[in-house]
């Protein structure tokens, strides 16, 4: 029970560091602190819906709907900064709980292909509605009111502590469970008195808000969004390495995945800079190295270095290649 | 002047391309029950094999396409040994988050290699045209299209009357009766999963004179070939080439028809797959599929 009571203080302490550097930090840590922060929330919302059993392969879509509905609100209706990002919330909420009804009973492949095609349909959508979202062009944030970059990137910050105390939350309700039973045999999971559409429609909403409050702190942070970056392909594929590289459907795994993704795309950046397309070539191999070697992450990793059971990897293969899902293979 | 007869020629000519794009993505999922999302990145090099042909040594597009046929039916194979084997039998996710990661590198060592700059391959043929009627026939086009033609009938007659073919379609409808039958189903498996990448790799070698090549080229080929695949529904030919021509004229007819259409008509992909899934998720002729 040792490493479990000293758990607590030690996150706790992540915490607050991760809340007192964009006051206190040099440039480079407050940069470095925004990027984690963005990428944990990101990460732990796409570590939501995976453990659900949904394959998220469009996370830009709500990442950039946000950024949208966060530029479009300031410049056109004079919203503050925080009423955009209430926006920004409610559009992905809409948007996970859309598709979340739209692909019904379907799961895996279908509902990667639909998260797929709506980040790309709305790609298209704002390249081709120029008069609202600048085009091809982009568009440049012009608020009324400005509300400063130390409340940004304090509030990137705020928003990533949040998004690991709602995961918390989760994990400890019965979504914890239904989704476990739903992830390894829906159909008996229905048989047990879960109702998947509920608990499906439910998850899509949170984790689908999250992404997009992301998106909308963002924008306000870069002060600048066009199509090509605001349903960047980069975002859906570090927002699904970092909680593989970490360790899927764990609690920290989201949270380790988006430190090491940080630091792997910057190191990448740093040692092979001039190549062009080196970090995406990087987090490619890991992407297969994970899936065919290393299918609980680092945290499972971790645990098993320090001779630990790792306490809900053994009860339940994570992306172990030797299990199939019941009755999901013909 | 009448524009139909234009667009409909050009929905025609594009339909035998999407078919041709499209067919080998349905080949893979009928027999290996797996979306492989590093198709499109077959397509890319493809491309780029025909390109470096020509620019470095000259050779027509049309006489590398067998040399690169081969060389996508050997790619495919190493790649079905190497890793795709190993999750077979896995969870989707790990088959979805495999073959992306697959393409997302190879990608980028495309980007790496050749840089992002575009290209294109300039045979004679890929500008010349000819006035048929109304109708302005580019020379390219029709090459492309009739190119896609044979290998589409060749896939279909390989599948219909050949031993193998025969196997990989046994496969395809039952998999554990195909074991019953002796019907070696890894070696069948290999072999679709090759002649999967070969069809993307002949689609790359005949787009390579009618667009620009770039190493981000493939992506959105792979999602228009998607929308086919399941508009016709999973795992079904005759499906995949129905849902290549409902893709091909409405796109055509959008951007032919509509104020702004060609940037609309990039669209409509996405829109049929959500279309789709609401309406009829197997797609005009698929089997149901468990997912």
């Amino acid at each position: 029970m040792s490493t479990r009571s000293l758990a607590i203080p030690v996150w706790a302490v992540c915490a607050l560091v991760l809340l007192l550097v964009p006051a206190y930090g040099s440039p480079t840590f407050v940069d470095l602190a925004f990027r984690t922060a963005s990428l944990i929330v990101l990460a732990i919302s796409w570590n939501l819906m995976a453990s659900a059993g949904l394959i998220s392969l469009g996370h830009s879509a709500f990442f950039g709907l946000g950024g949208y509905v966060g530029i479009l609100s300031a410049n056109l209706l004079g919203a503050p900064f925080w009423l955009s990002l209430v926006g920004a919330v409610i559009a992905g909420t809409l948007l996970g709980s859309g598709l979340a009804l739209i692909t019904g009973r379907m799961r895996g492949i279908y509902f990667a292909i639909t998260t797929l095609a709506a980040s790309e349909g709305l790609r298209v959508i704002a390249v081709m509605l120029p008069d609202l979202t600048g085009g091809a062009k982009g568009a440049y944030l012009k608020a009324a009111t400005f509300p400063g970059v130390l409340a940004i990137n304090l509030a990137m910050s705020l928003v990533a502590v949040a998004a690991c105390i709602i995961a918390w939350m989760v994990s400890r309700s019965r979504f914890h469970y239904a989704f476990r039973a739903m992830r390894a045999n829906e159909a008996a999971s229905q048989m047990l008195g879960i109702f998947p559409l509920k608990y499906r429609t439910a998850i899509m909403a949170l984790s689908g808000g999250m992404a997009s409050l992301v998106g909308g702190v963002e924008v306000w942070h870069g002060g600048y969004l066009d199509p090509a970056v605001a349903f960047d392909l980069h975002i859906t594929i570090t927002s699904q390495i970092a909680p593989i590289l970490g360790g899927i459907y764990t609690l920290s795994g989201p949270i380790l995945g988006a430190i090491a993704t940080v630091f792997l795309g910057d190191a990448t950046r740093i040692a092979l800079g001039h190549l062009q397309g080196a970090s995406l070539l990087v987090f490619g191999l890991v992407l297969v190295f994970c899936v065919l070697y290393l299918p609980q992450g680092i945290q499972g990793g971790l645990l098993r270095m320090l001779g630990k059971r790792p306490s809900e990897a053994a009860a339940e293969p994570k992306l172990s290649p030797t299990v199939a899902t019941g009755a999901a293979k013909p | 002047m009448d524009i139909f007869p234009q667009a409909f020629s050009d929905a025609i000519l594009l339909a035998g391309l999407y078919t041709l794009m499209a067919v080998g993505l349905s080949l893979g999922f009928g027999v290996l029950r797996i979306i492989n999302f590093a198709q499109g990145e077959m397509i890319m090099l493809g491309a780029y094999g025909a390109f470096w042909l020509f620019t470095l040594m000259g050779v027509d597009p049309l006489i590398s396409l067998p040399l690169l046929v081969v060389a996508g039916f050997a790619l495919g194979w190493v790649l079905f040994h190497g890793v795709v084997a190993k999750v077979l039998d896995a969870p989707h996710i790990n088959q979805i988050l495999l073959t992306f990661g697959i393409g997302l590198a190879i990608q980028h060592v495309a980007i790496i290699l050749w840089t992002g700059n575009a290209r294109s391959t300039t045979p004679d043929y890929a500008t010349t045209s000819s006035v048929v009627g109304d109708v302005l026939l580019v020379h390219g086009r029709v090459t492309a299209f009739a190119a896609a033609v044979v290998m589409v009938a060749a896939l279909i007659a390989w599948l219909q009357w050949s031993e193998t073919g025969r196997a990989t379609r046994a496969v395809a409808e039952n998999r554990s009766a195909a074991v019953l039958m002796g019907i070696d189903v890894n070696r069948i498996y290999a072999l679709s999963f090759g002649v999967s990448c070969a069809l993307s790799v002949a689609t790359g070698v005949v787009v390579s004179f009618i667009l620009t090549i770039t190493p981000f080229m493939g992506f959105p080929m792979l999602v228009k070939a998607i929308a086919i695949v399941i508009l016709g529904g999973l795992g079904s030919i005759a499906g995949t080439v129905l849902g290549a021509f409902a893709l091909a004229f409405a796109e055509t007819f959008v951007s032919y028809y509509l104020p702004e259409g060609s940037g609309w008509a990039e669209g409509i992909a996405f829109v049929l797959i959500i279309g789709i899934l609401l309406v009829r998720p197997r797609g005009i002729l698929g089997q149901a599929v468990e997912t």
